[in-house]
């Protein structure tokens, strides 16, 4: 645990790959996916994603759509924009087009400024667009302790990638992201919708490698463990649980 | 009917309540409840916020995104106070009271609150932020509004207008926490007539006025308090003034008129005051070119042909002259003819431009109140947000802001809802306290009559069944010109038929500028006299120029839609040797040798209460009720009806800047007609 | 007893300077002179824009103004009030508009009414 410390930390100062003072705003920025646009909650127009993009909810998705409306009371449509927005980013490919935008504002009958609100505020609407496989990498404290650095250098030998950038190909997209919750199997990544935990540099290699091939890697911890339990067995709790009475006064 | 979230109505739904309904509502006032403000006992109603508490106990809370008018926010911690009891502290402007609290506003633990937003007056004086400075991309909103984002605090008052009032959904935040910004996220200009009220809103200088950035500072600045006349509406003003020159205008509160607000025309037309101006006198020499002259030759020819005419003379009005101008000419011209040409009832906003808060049923006919008169509108605009008020429209089917029944753009409409057999007719009939507006463009009509008479039978019909009883009244003309209530009142006839049809041998041009009559319409002999302050239509086709003052230059009386006689005060002198405008029709009256009795403002004043007492009663309204009478003689009215339909002069946002003569000469008017029509091309417009 | 009373009048009646006309017309003429010898200085003096004859011909206006006087004190103080004037014009008390004020009833005055103040400017 300490010597990971030590590494950790020898290997920051050495390669510098992370700088730990950096300013708030590129912190969170890093969470948004074109570095282009990094600073950028405005909207610019570019060749992929301008008022004429063409965006058109499928007739499935249509169906979704309407049976998300429906679970919310009459004069409470608008409260449908996150999954709406959500399901017009799935549809999409993991990027929400401004013209995805207008078409959930026309579906809730909302002003389009409404709806531009929800999809700046939260992160997980990429508003440009990512990769085929959009590749989140968590730096945070317990995973930059754990090595999360490897992980991104691996990343950038591997895909050439630095975060924000998406290969040439089109296939992925690297983020470098705050905290997503799985401290506990740190270091990790998100692809997609899944997670990628307890990662080593070839686990990582092969992930990469297993979706370049166009299969789908499995997901979840990757040194053994089920989920988040102790990776070297269980260590209380061990025996089975005391019944009534127990560690009470006899007197009682 | 939901129109605003329900949070938010119970956030400030009782402020509003107690606003517009107070009148109703004052016999089942519950009790107040006592608080204590700095220890000070205040007795307040429930649901009062800790901030009006304060602001009743004499204490003034800090405060950036609180505003009166607008809903409450509650983001920018500026009013945190310390209620005792309570462990934190409380955001003062969101907060209602309880029985018995203990406020505590200059306490330690409310000025550390307080620190965390006003460095400058509670904290250190030297800066311990050693991180990138946060900045913020200018945006650029339109011709009128300059944004320099960086100081901005995200108040959301803006925003808030914007939404709440303006009802153009345009402005909003994007991102969160620090990177956090007001804008409209895809590149597009503010599209409304009430944008520049953003500029008074804004607490920190993030939203200024860009014809005014960098002209002055304020305390170089004269300010008078004036009214406003690019509309009817009668806005109360304040005309920002140095050397001789307007730099800029301010709204000033009047909770009848304009609440605070001001609309983009009356607020930035001004510097079309500083161009095209009339500066002397000018007669037409044998070139037929206007020639500059002194007063005395340019009197003389007119008082020449006016002798000469030997009665054949007629005057046309503009839409900007003021009663003191209009009695003076109507006594040099037509010293025999009466007073008042209709029952007063008949040609004013009788209902009030308040009384819009208390009904429950507005149909608009031939009048688009979104740009004839921006602050009426947004009464209505307030009363269908707070008071459920439907709108309904006979007309061109215009984008109002708020939701309006379109009811179609066919006259015959009128005949049915007056004989019950519109589908809407029920609906009208059950409003407890219905209002019909009527826009003057529609009594233009040839057969204008004809509908004005079927109208005022219908709002009569209306008035004896709804639940507001005689009092209430239905009728209302919305005007659009500041002139045509006091015109109205001193005698003048609407419409230039009769002079269209007999052409005189003098045509008198009161700042007409409107091109009711063009050159071709007279006869080569007849000698045209144009009065104005502006180089514009009228002077054109004139013989004889005397150039008058602008509103910003004389103490004049207009009266507004409503009946409200109000005065400008001369901020500035006029320039060059243009005069105040009844001045120089007592001048030519001694020339004429009809000499006009008074030479004084007060002798002037004195004319127009003999003439029409209202006129001088500024700021009261005077009511008119003559509805039964109006009835009785409108059942007398007949008439072909015309088969076009109701259209109104004023449909788009580019038609709302160029009115009068001044705005016409407004580089600022013109650089908004061309953003605006910039803007059409823009796709993010909805 | 009405005699006395109009002696004792007379006798009441001190002379200011002079005893007689004849005195009194000197005094008059030597201020009248000394003013006359005065005045090229008082034009340079003061930059007047006007001529010596000017100043002059207004000299003489003054004095004439006055031509009908003859009480004797009435003719003395007169002559005090023009020593008076002639020391603080040399003497460089007065100040330019002070001496131009002598060409003042020259000014039209300001109309009074309505149409003449309006064709003025005034109005």
């Amino acid at each position: 645990m300490l010597s990971s410390l030590a590494r950790a930390l020898t290997s920051t100062s050495v390669r510098s790959v992370r700088n730990v003072h950096r300013s708030a705003a590129a912190c969170s920025d890093s969470l948004f996916v074109n570095y282009r646009y990094h600073s950028l909650l405005q909207h610019r127009d570019s060749a992929d994603n301008n008022v004429d993009t063409p965006f058109e909810f499928t007739a499935e998705n249509l169906k979704r759509a309407q049976a998300i409306i429906s679970i919310y009371p009459d004069g409470h449509k608008k409260a449908a924009v996150i999954p709406l927005l959500d399901l017009a980013q799935r549809q999409v490919g993991n990027w929400l087009p401004i013209t995805a935008m207008h078409e959930v504002a026309k579906l809730l009958d909302m002003p389009r400024m409404r709806v531009y609100e929800v999809a700046t505020f939260y992160t997980m609407f990429m508003r440009n667009p990512v990769g085929k496989y959009h590749i989140q990498v968590c730096t945070t404290t317990p995973c930059w302790l754990r090595g999360s650095d490897d992980i991104m250098v691996t990343i950038h030998e591997k895909l050439g990638l630095k975060p924000g950038e998406t290969t040439k190909d089109g296939l992925f997209t690297l983020s470098e992201v705050e905290c997503l919750g799985a401290c506990v199997n740190a270091p990790m990544m998100q692809i997609n919708d899944d997670y990628y935990e307890d990662l080593a540099v070839a686990d990582t290699k092969e992930i990469l490698d297993t979706l370049t091939a166009g299969k789908k890697p499995k997901a979840g911890p990757r040194n053994g463990r089920f989920a988040a339990e102790p990776a070297g067995g269980l260590t209380s709790l061990t025996g089975p649980p005391p019944g009534p009475g127990f560690m009470v006064r006899d007197d009682l | 009917m939901l129109r605003i979230g329900a949070s938010r109505l119970l956030q400030h739904g009782g402020r509003h309540a107690a606003v517009v309904s107070a009148a109703r509502t004052q016999s089942s006032a519950p009790d107040k409840i006592e608080v204590f403000i700095d220890d000070m006992p205040v007795m307040v109603p429930p649901g009062t916020t800790v901030l009006q508490a304060a602001a009743q106990a004499g204490v003034e809370i800090p405060r950036f995104c609180y505003h009166e008018r607008l809903s409450v926010a509650g983001n920018c911690r500026m009013c945190l106070v310390e209620v005792e009891k309570s462990v934190k502290p409380v955001a003062a402007c969101a907060m209602p009271v309880m029985k018995g609290w203990r406020i505590k506003t200059d306490s330690e633990m409310t000025r550390k609150a307080r620190e965390g937003d006003q460095s400058m007056a509670f904290g250190s004086d030297r800066s311990r932020f050693l991180e990138n400075k946060r900045a913020v991309e200018d945006k650029n909103i339109g011709p009128l509004v300059k944004t320099i984002m960086t100081r901005c605090i995200h108040c959301t008052r803006c925003v808030r207008f914007a939404t709440e009032i303006a009802g153009v959904e345009d402005l909003g935040t994007t991102g969160r926490g620090t990177n956090m910004e007001i804008g409209t996220y895809v590149e597009k200009m503010l599209l409304s007539e009430l944008s520049g009220n953003v500029i008074d809103l804004c607490p920190v200088g993030a939203l200024t006025s860009k014809p005014y950035a960098f002209t002055a500072r304020p305390w170089e600045i004269r300010r008078t308090d004036s009214v406003d006349v690019m509309d009817a509406v009668g806005s109360n003003i304040v005309v920002n003034h140095r050397t001789g020159e307007v730099l800029r205008i301010l709204p000033q509160v009047n909770e009848d008129i304009n609440e605070e607000w001001l609309s983009d025309k009356s607020r930035f037309a001004y510097d079309g005051l500083k161009r095209q101006r009339l500066v002397y006198p000018m007669v037409k020499d044998s070139d037929g070119e206007l020639r500059p002259c002194e007063w005395e030759d340019a009197l003389i020819v007119a008082a020449k042909a006016l002798k000469a005419a030997d009665g054949s003379v007629a005057a046309i009005a503009g839409g900007l002259a003021d009663a003191e101008a209009l009695v003076a000419l109507k006594d040099l011209v037509f010293p025999d003819a009466g007073t008042g040409t209709d029952l007063r009832s008949s040609y004013l906003l009788n209902t009030k431009i308040v009384g819009v808060e208390e009904a429950d049923m507005i149909v608009f006919v031939g009048a688009n109140p979104r740009f004839e008169a921006p602050l009426f509108n947004t009464r209505v605009r307030k009363a269908w947000t707070y008071n459920e008020l439907h709108a309904a429209m006979i007309g061109p089917d215009v984008n109002l802001t708020y939701d309006c029944e379109h009811l179609g753009d066919d006259a015959s409409i009128i005949g049915k809802l007056l004989d019950g057999s519109h589908p809407f007719s029920q609906r009208l009939t059950a409003a407890k306290r219905p209002m019909i507006v009527v826009g003057t463009s529609l009594l233009a009509r040839p057969d204008g009559d004809v509908l004005y008479a079927q109208l005022l039978q219908l709002s009569q019909k209306l008035r004896s069944s709804c639940e507001g009883g005689s009092e209430w009244r239905v009728f209302n003309i919305l005007h659009r010109v500041a002139s045509q209530v006091a015109a109205l009142d001193l005698g003048y006839t609407p419409g230039v038929a009769d002079i269209r049809n007999n052409p005189p041998k003098v045509l008198y041009l009161m700042g007409a500028d409107e091109g009711a009559i063009t050159r071709e319409d007279l006869p080569k002999d007849t000698l045209v006299i144009y009065q104005g302050h502006h180089g514009d239509q009228g002077a054109e086709m004139a013989d004889v120029v005397l150039p008058g003052a602008a509103y910003t230059e004389k103490t004049a009386t207009y009266v507004n839609m409503e009946g409200r006689a109000q005065q400008t005060q001369a901020a500035l002198v006029p320039p060059g040797m243009a005069r105040e405008d009844w001045k120089i029709i007592r001048a030519l009256s001694e020339i004429v040798d009809t000499r006009l009795p008074y030479d004084k403002l007060n002798d002037i004043r004195n004319r127009l209460a003999e003439v029409s007492p209202n006129l001088t009663r500024y700021g009261d309204v005077e009511e008119a009720n003559y509805f039964a009478q109006a009835t009785a003689l409108a059942e007398m009215v007949s008439g072909k009806k015309g088969a076009a339909p109701i259209d109104v002069p004023q449909k788009k946002l580019e038609d709302f800047y160029m009115t009068n003569s001044i705005t016409r000469a407004s580089p600022t008017m013109a650089k908004c007609i061309a953003a605006v029509k910039k803007e059409a091309a823009n796709k993010y417009i909805e | 007893m009405a005699s006395r009373l109009a002696r004792s009048t007379v006798r009441q009646v001190k002379p200011l300077l002079s005893i007689d006309q004849g005195e009194a017309r000197k005094r008059v003429l030597n201020l009248y002179k000394a003013w006359y010898r005065q005045i090229p200085y008082i034009v340079v003096d003061y930059d007047l824009p006007k001529s010596k004859e000017q100043c002059r011909q207004k000299l003489r206006e003054e004095f004439e103004k006055h031509r009908h006087v003859q009480d004797i004190r009435t003719v003395d103080m007169l002559v005090i009030k023009g020593q008076m004037e002639l020391k603080e014009t040399v003497e460089i008390w007065k100040q330019k508009h002070g001496l131009m004020a002598y060409w003042r009833d020259s000014v039209e005055p300001r109309p009074k009414d309505f149409l003449s103040k309006f064709l003025d400017g005034h109005e």
